[in-house]
């Protein structure tokens, strides 16, 4: 699962019969493990009303499949939360590298 | 799997109901030699892993595996789960 901002919709008239009532929302992640994701936004269903400006945990793969009930949507991204809380540890961000960071809630800045 | 240390924790109170019940902790990606890569990932906790831990987190039918073996775990909303907690590594 990734961290991620809600940052728009996506409007599809002529789409795959299965996904005819799925939401769908345009994402970015705080930060992300996957670099096949370097285009900084994924597009994942929402089953869980998610608004734009909304931090969400997004689940890749077969779970955001199994999450809208059906193992053969093509899907492979879907918002499963929304964050109210992230708490983390200083102490802990330092030694893994992790600082500065949080400039403003949830913005986290990793560096290297 | 990969290494990685607990950095947080997330919380989340309108969720999918698959979500309910797991420990979400983010956990900061290391590379090969152990250094910080800077990508964040949030894993499922089964073992109680606390900030500052060195972790290994397993994705795929290997992060619900940690939660619920066997092959009928597929309704499991998992994609990233903490495997072991890392004592040493050489």
């Amino acid at each position: 699962m990734i961290l991620a901002r809600v940052i728009g919709h996506v409007w599809a008239a002529r789409r795959d019969a299965r996904l005819q009532r799925a939401k769908l929302l345009v994402v970015r992640p705080h930060a992300i493990y996957e670099p096949a994701f370097a285009t900084r936004h994924l597009v994942a269903t929402d089953d869980v009303d998610a608004g734009v400006g909304d931090d969400v945990i997004i689940c890749l793969g077969a779970p955001a499949r199994a999450s809208l009930g059906d193992n053969n949507m093509p899907v492979d991204a879907a918002v499963l939360g929304v964050v109210d809380r992230v708490e983390l540890d200083a102490d802990a961000m330092r030694a893994a590298g992790a600082a500065p960071g949080i400039k403003r809630p949830l913005e986290i800045a990793v560096g290297t | 799997m990969i290494r990685g240390t607990v950095i947080g924790q997330v919380w989340a109170t309108r969720k999918a109901r698959g979500l309910e019940g797991q420990t979400l902790l983010l956990v900061a990606a290391r590379d090969a030699e152990g250094q910080p890569t800077g990508r964040l990932v949030v894993a499922s906790d089964t073992l109680d892993a606390r900030a500052g831990e060195d972790v290994t987190v397993a994705f795929g039918s290997g992060a619900r595996n940690v939660l619920r073996p066997g092959p009928d775990n597929r309704d499991l909303l998992c994609d990233a789960a903490i495997a072991a907690i890392v004592e040493g590594a050489g």
